[in-house]
Order: C-alpha cells, then structure tokens, then sequence
C-alpha cells in the first residue's frame, strides 16, 4: 500500500495545517485542558452493563470489501465481514489461522491446488437481503462468487491484484467481464475456483503462489452473499451483510459509525497462544473465552487532532494518536508517558510499523537517472550515492522525538531478510558524499564541465502539512552541505501522484506500507515491469534484478528465498535508485480501561479481541 | 422583465461551461489520469489500461477529430471527455465519488443539511446584528458608544476565525461543559458553532454596514429630511435604511450561495457532516467528480443568486428598471 510521503504515523497530524498559529494555539489549549481536565466520563450514552468501545474512525468508501482498500475502510468492513483466514493476534512472527475455513488448507505437493474445508453452520446477519429477513449459511459457492465480484471488471475492485496472473482463468475471466454494455455473466465458471460440494472450496493456481495465504486475509476475499448484492445493487456500500462479529447499526457518513454485536456470529474464541510474554502481560487471561467482548463500537468521524484530544481527555474516546506538537508534552525523554499522564490512566502505545520510506531518483532522468552509457551509469551511480550519503537519519530521528527507525535498506522490520545489524553503506558521511560527488563529476557540487552548481529538485506531497514542509526544509539543508543546490516541490497528495504516474518528477518522496509480512510485497517497487503509473515510481530497471524477482514470485518461505531477498537487496542498495530513510514508529495514547490490546501490523479485525473494563 | 429573467438565466449555460471548462483542464489536462486513482494500490499497467478504456479516459480530452474523420460523422468529434462531463451535468447527473464509489447527489442530499444548520443561522444572525449596530453607530456617530463599535469591530476583524474556534470549543464546551465538544445530534450541538461563526464574522460586517449607513448619512436628502422635521428614527429606518439597501442586497444575496458550501473550519472542529468538509476532502483525495459537481452548482446558483439581487434591486429602488 503506498503511503503518504508524511513521516509520522499518525494520521491526524496531516491535519495540523494550519501553520505557527495553529501550533501556539493548540499547544496553549492542550496545556490548559491538561490542568483542568476532568478523569472523562466513558460510555456516553451506553446502557448499564453494556460494553461499549469509542473511538475514532476516518472517512471510509463504503462497505463493499472488494474496494475498501484504504486503512478506514478496511477497518469499518473487517468488523462485518470475514474471510477464510486472518492473522493470529497474539503469536509472532506472523501466522494465518483459520477463519471461515475449518482449518489451514491442504496444500498440493506441486503448491498449485489449495483446497480448504469450510466451517458448517456460519450463517450470515440477518437482512431483508434474504427470503424471510434471515440470514442463510455460508458455502463455498459464496466464495466463488465474492471472488468473481472481486475479478469483475465494472466493480472497478482495486483488490484485483490478489488473484490476477495467480489463478487459472480469472484473467480471461476478468477480461470477458469489460464489456460495459453487457451484464457480466457469473455462471460462467472460473477454472481456477471450484466448489466440489457445499463445504469445500478449491483454488487452483498458474504457478506457485506463497503469498496466497497471506493476501486471503484481506477484506477484498471476504464473503458477500449474492442475494445482498442484486437486492441493494449501488447501496451495497451502505448495507453490509456478513458473517462477522459485528453488524452496521447507523451509519452517518463524515461523522459517526456505529456498530453492534452481530447475533448470529459463529463463536471464534480468544487464542490461548501467543508470543513470549503475552501472558504476563495478561493478554491470555481471556483465553478461550468467545469473541467479540465490546458490545457495541462507536466511531466518530473527527478531523482535528485538536477536537480529538479534547475528546479523549474528556473520555469520550478511547485511544488517540499523538502528534509531534504534542509528543514531548505527554513522553518524557526516556520515550516513556509522563508521570502525570500515567496518574490519569492512560497508557502509552508503541507500535512499530511495517512500512518503509524513502526518496526515489527517476531512473529515466538525464541526470540522476541510470545514463546511456556504461561510463555515465557509473558517474550517476556515484551522483545518488553521494545524494543518499548527505541525508542524516540520525537528525531526521531526533526531531521527530525518536519516532522512527532509519532504514538501510527496502524491506521492513518484522519481514523475512529484514536485517537490522546490516549497516547501510550510503549512511550519512559528508566526506564519502564530498568524494563520491567529485568523481561524479561534480566536485564541490559543481559540474566540472561547465563550472554551474548542481540544481536538484525533489517533490514531496503533503503540501498542506507542516511537518512534511519541515522535513523537505531538513532534506534541503543536507544535500546543500555538500554543495549541491535542491529545491522543494510540494504539491498536494494527488498531484504528488500524478508527476509519479507520469515520471514527471526527478527525485521524490514515497512510502510503502506493507500489505503482509512477505519482502515480495515491497521489491516490487523495484521490478522493471512496473514501472510508472505501475508501483516502481523510480522506473528502476536491473535486467538481474528482474530475474531474481520472477523467481522469488513462485518460491515458498525458505532460506534460499531469503537469500535470495538479501541478494535484491545488494543490488538496490548498490544501484541506489532510492535513499532509504526510516520507517515509522508509532506512540498513541489508550484509556487503561481497554485491555486485551496488542500492537499488530495489520490491526484490521482486532477490535474483537478487546475488552472495556469500565463503564 | 420575463424577458430579462429568461436571458439571465440563459448565461448560465456559458457561465457553467466555462467554469466547467477550467475545472476539467485542472484537473484532467494539468492533473493526474483518474484510472490511475480508480485502479488502487498495486496496480499493472494493463489494469490501468482497462479501466482508461472502459471509462473512456482514453477518449481525446476535448475534441475527438479522429473519430469524425473516422466514421463521417461531424458529431463524432464531441466524443471526447469534456464533452461527456458536459452531456451529463446538463442532465444534473453527477455520476459516482471516485473515492467512495456513492451517487454524488446523494453525497450532496446528506451535507446540505448540516452545512445549511451552520451557515444559515450564522448568516441571518450576523446581518441582522450587523446591520441594527451599523443603525446605532449611524445614530450615534462620531460619540463614544459608535468609537467603541468600531474598535471592537476592529479588533474582532484582526483575530483569525481558528481562535474563536479554539478558543470557544476550549472554554464553552471543553472546560465548562456548556455544550458538547464535538458531534451533530441535535439543537445544542450547533449553538456553539453557530455562536462563534457570529462573533468571529460581525466586525466585519459592522464595519461594512457602517461605513454604507455613514454614507447615506452625509447625503442631501437626510439634511431635507431633518429640514423638514423628520425625527432620528423616521430618517434612520425610512431613509437610510431603505437608500442603503442596494449596497446590503449585493452583499446579501451575494454571500447567499456560500451558505451551501458550508462553514469548513466549523464543521472539521465541531464535527458537522457538511459540504464544506466534502469539498475540501475531494480537493485533497483528488475526487474529481465532486469537485465538478461542487463547482456546477456552485456557478448555477451564484448565476440565480445574481438574478435574484438585480430584481430585489427593482424592489429596493424604484427607478431601477429591468430591460
């Protein structure tokens, strides 16, 4: 999932717009609501004995799961629907256990055919969808048919991905369905998925296909029944109809969400493993104890980080990012909650984050790009080294309060190949950059040839956001240490987008946040083939590289896998077509009252296994 | 005046296409390829691809020559994108948010309403208020009570509208619990907002009305009125009131299609689901689509807004004839 090019994990800090005005105002307003705030008074409106859950939800695209791509839809349509696997909660590293499915599958020796038996007796929510208002059992026919609403082209499912080029004849399938002027035809079968009866469900692949098991945890396989999509057709979006543990009660777009227990759910259990230390922490205490806790959850849609905070002193919301305005105010240097914030009965998350951020050289550029020659591919090579070899992670980190993690190379913490002691060859050193310039051909960041200054430019989005104008200032200052001049463009989030669609940019700004725990999820950044408007925004080509990432496609967990990660690893480190600079890591601030939480990269369905203590 | 009234309101077919004719080159000629949105996260290009063929984006941007010489057909040459925005908004047919796959009158059905909750009170509350004081200043001008005014009004034009905000949330709702921090469920939660949209906009208006109210003051025929023993009141409220109110009709009317497009600051800090929010949302997500409907509408009304303001003209002035 691209990221924005904000450096900060929390998403309402985009919002601090608003300039120095803003920032004193808000930091005057903070100081004061922390003297004077009450201990809050939890669960507005909720009944006795009820437990309800309040918390902050983004603007979401709907309820449709094969277009809930961005992270507030996925979060609204995980507490609805269900798949046939999800993560574990509690283990580490990451493991998908069953769902909708009985079990895990039972994979072909070859790796092409995973045949999974479903769980008898999950029926959907009850809906007017349904003859009767009552909601039917689930069978393997139900999937099929989610996955050919997810392969139909004129559902525009920006979750496509998952399947196509993997499954044998979703892409004929797919194509046949392009035609706007006729219906598409859902009899017609898709080779690759089979129902031989009511309980089991068959995929049969191209070619191997490791990450399937992973991408089956995303909200585009979900379940859908048939009969909600032809009885509510354009308002399928909003009127869900799953198997999950929650049901959409009231729904007002750009305000409030807000959901309640769903009857019929199938009874999935708390998990009784987890990782080391998960019990004295006290998250097995509920183990084995039915799912879900939280009776009802409440989300409201706020947009300021500042109303936000407000809210959550006052209890009315549970859990709150922090901002980096407000992060020294409520962490103490240690990266610990003030003791004042400890008294009030919060507690401080930290959640690292799967994700990597970095600034891209456009390979096709005549001047920080790949060159046309062997001579002037090595001159640019050394350019970029240079470039990458003046940005000075450690000072990025300290201004941002120690919220990060700098990055040597592409793949993600918590990722197989991720290797924290591997020392980035390109880190920061002025005099490696003052030297790697002069043999660039730009000593004191002049070009030899014509005696002019180096003039670079880089766009960044984000423009309305301070702390991205703050970072891009940082980002000048370096590269202008060596001599080298680098000017600014930033432009709003969809104009960022669209000079990298049409490789109009010369070095950028980018992020990639992880869609599941396999390194494949981000080297394809770096994969020829998709180049602009495709994911590899840097347009990087490396022939080898190619190659060892069409092998890695097909090839299972393995330690030459992973050797094979740490070789395309090498290669775009040595290449530099990017400068890696950090990735995130997130502190938010949780009511003590909420128990049960652990931090998870891809939190989407967690909600379940959360407990309000108090009312 | 039938006549005058269906010419107005014939340009705003010109109107309209001209401010759809720079939205469109904004977005779709200088700004980035919709497919490219539509197609999400890890997109191929073939994907791409597809969705350019099957929404048409692949359709030259306003002219499509090709297809006219193609196939004969003068009119071919209208199969273009601009063209297919234009067929459809004539028929006020908005299509889908890219970003939330909803009907866009849909969109516009739900946040009129709370945009309008805000907007209309804080517009009706500040003229009349704005207006009686510009009266009083009038009355008393050049005394203490009418330099109080202005410097109040001064000072209340010199602080930003996010102070009131900030302020007013942190106080009335935040520390005195006198009204709720944040949310849209009822009366009570729109008298805050609706109270600081007032305070934060009535300097301005003072100060605009004021100085207008002055103007008539000083004129000729308010010394005859005094001359032939009118009193204060008669000369304020029959005279004045009624001589300044071509200057407040166009300010009037010409604030009034504003009050759709809601209060932005007010309704992101008091969380009210409005238009404001849904435009400035689209601006940054790049939604197209509800920007264009934004925008169309937006010139429809701004166009019957000026219709409305040059008959209330004819109203206010009886010599102002329509022709």
């Amino acid at each position: 999932m691209a990221a924005s090019s904000l450096p900060n994990a929390d998403r309402v800090a985009k919002h601090l717009c608003f300039g120095l005005q803003f920032r004193l105002l808000s930091a005057l307003t903070f100081l004061l609501s922390l003297i004077t705030a009450c201990g809050g008074s939890p669960n507005p409106g909720g009944k006795p004995g009820e437990m309800v859950y309040y918390s902050e939800g983004g603007d979401i695209k709907g309820f449709d799961p094969v277009r809930a791509s961005d992270v507030d839809s996925a979060l609204a349509v995980y507490k609805i629907y269900e798949g046939l696997v999800e993560y574990d909660y509690l283990y580490r590293p990451y493991r998908v256990v069953p769902v909708l499915a009985e079990s895990l599958p039972e994979i072909s020796a070859d790796g092409l055919t995973y045949t999974f038996k479903l769980k008898k007796g999950v029926r959907f929510q009850d809906d007017p969808c349904f003859p009767g208002g009552k909601g039917r059992e689930v069978t393997a026919e139900d999937f099929i048919y989610s996955f050919k609403r997810l392969m139909d082209a004129k559902n525009l499912a920006t979750g496509s991905w998952v399947f196509a080029g993997h499954v044998l004849g979703v892409d004929e399938w797919s194509k046949a369905s392009e035609d706007r002027g006729k219906p598409t035809d859902y009899t017609r079968p898709i080779q690759g998925f089979e129902a031989p009866d009511r309980y089991t469900l068959r995929i049969r692949l191209k070619d191997p296909y490791p990450q399937l098991l992973w991408v089956l945890t995303m909200q585009y396989t979900f379940a859908m029944p048939r009969e909600a999509v032809e009885f509510y057709k354009d308002d399928l979006l909003n009127h869900p109809v799953g198997t999950g543990p929650y049901r959409l009660k009231r729904w007002q777009r750009n305000y409030r969400m807000e959901f309640e227990r769903n009857p019929a759910f199938h009874g999935q259990l708390y998990p009784s493993e987890g990782a080391p230390g998960d019990r004295e922490k006290g998250l097995l205490a509920d183990a084995g104890k039915p799912l879900p806790f939280i009776d009802r959850i409440i989300l409201y849609n706020v947009r300021e980080y500042y109303t936000w905070w407000q809210m959550f002193l006052r209890g009315q919301i549970f859990s709150v990012g922090i901002s980096k305005d407000y992060f020294n105010k409520v962490v103490n240097t240690d990266l610990e909650l003030t003791p004042d914030m400890v008294k009030r009965g919060i507690v401080l998350r930290k959640e690292p984050q799967m994700d990597v951020f970095y600034l891209g050289f456009n390979w096709e550029d005549p001047v920080v790009g790949n060159g046309k020659t062997t001579e002037e591919a090595e001159r640019h090579r050394k350019l970029r080294r240079a470039i990458a070899c003046s940005f000075n992670q450690e000072q990025i980190k300290e201004t941002y309060a120690g919220r990060m993690i700098p990055a040597a190379g592409p793949i993600t913490p918590g990722t197989t190949g991720y290797d924290p002691a591997k020392p980035y060859p390109w880190k920061f050193n002025l005099d490696l950059a003052c030297k790697l310039l002069a043999e660039a051909g730009y000593p004191d960041g002049k070009d030899a040839r014509t005696g002019k200054r180096l003039r670079l430019s880089l766009d960044m989005g984000g423009a309305g956001d301070a702390e991205t104008r703050q970072l891009g200032e940082m980002y000048v200052n370096f590269v202008r240490q060596t001599g080298v001049e680098m000017t600014i463009n930033f432009s709003l989030q969809p104009e960022h987008w669209r000079k990298l669609e049409r490789k109009e940019t010369q070095m950028f700004s980018s992020g990639w946040v992880m869609d599941y725990p396999d390194a494949q999820n981000v080297l394809q950044l770096w994969y020829g083939p998709n180049e602009s408007p495709g994911v590899n925004h840097c347009n990087y080509k490396n022939p080898e590289f190619d190659k060892l990432y069409q092998r890695i496609l097909t090839m299972q967990n393995s330690p030459e896998r992973t050797a094979i990660y740490k070789q395309m690893v090498d290669m775009i480190v040595d290449d530099c077509p990017g400068v890696f600079m950090f990735h995130r890591l997130t502190y938010a601030l949780l009511r003590d009252w909420v128990v049960n939480f652990k931090p998870h990269d891809f939190p989407y369905p967690n909600v379940k296994f959360y407990k309000v203590l108090k009312h | 005046m039938t006549a005058y009234i269906i010419r107005r309101l014939l340009t705003v077919i010109p109107i309209t296409l001209g401010v759809l004719l720079l939205v469109f080159t904004i977005y779709r000629v200088i700004g980035g390829d919709p497919a490219v949105r539509l197609a999400g996260k890890n997109a191929t290009p073939a994907k791409i691809e597809q969705i350019r063929k099957q929404f048409g984006y692949d359709k030259p941007k306003f002219f499509n020559w090709q297809e006219a010489a193609k196939t004969g057909q003068p009119m071919a040459v209208f199969d273009s994108q601009f063209w297919q925005v234009v067929r459809q908004f004539a028929q006020f047919e908005f299509g889908k948010s890219l970003q939330s796959n909803q009907r866009i009158s849909r969109m516009m059905a739900d946040g009129v309403v709370p945009s309008l909750c805000i907007t209309t009170p804080i517009f009706l509350i500040e003229i009349t208020v704005a207006i009686a004081l510009a009266l009083l200043c009038a009355f008393y001008r050049n005394t203490w009570l009418d330099r109080t005014f202005v410097v109040i009004s001064i000072v209340g034009m010199s602080i930003s509208g996010l102070v009131y905000i900030m302020l007013g949330q942190y106080f009335f709702a935040f520390k005195l619990g006198w009204f709720p921090v944040w949310g849209f469920e009822g009366v009570n939660y729109v008298l805050l907002p609706v109270a600081i949209g007032v305070v934060a906009g009535i300097g301005g208006s003072l100060r605009f009305y004021r100085t207008i109210m002055l103007d008539e003051m000083y004129q000729d025929y308010v010394r005859t009125a005094f001359a032939k023993g009118a009193s204060q009141r008669q000369v304020l409220f029959k005279h004045v009131l009624k001589n300044a109110a071509i200057p407040i009709l166009t300010n009037v009317v010409v604030a009034i299609p504003f009050l759709y497009t809601g209060s932005l600051m007010l309704e992101s800090f008091f969380g009210i689901p409005g238009l404001g929010r849904m435009t400035v949302d689209a601006i940054y997500t790049g939604d197209e689509p509800v920007l264009f409907a934004m925008v169309f509408i937006g010139s429809v009304i701004f166009v019957i807004a000026n219709l409305i303001t040059d008959l209330c003209y004819t109203w206010a002035d009886p010599r102002i004839r329509l022709q």
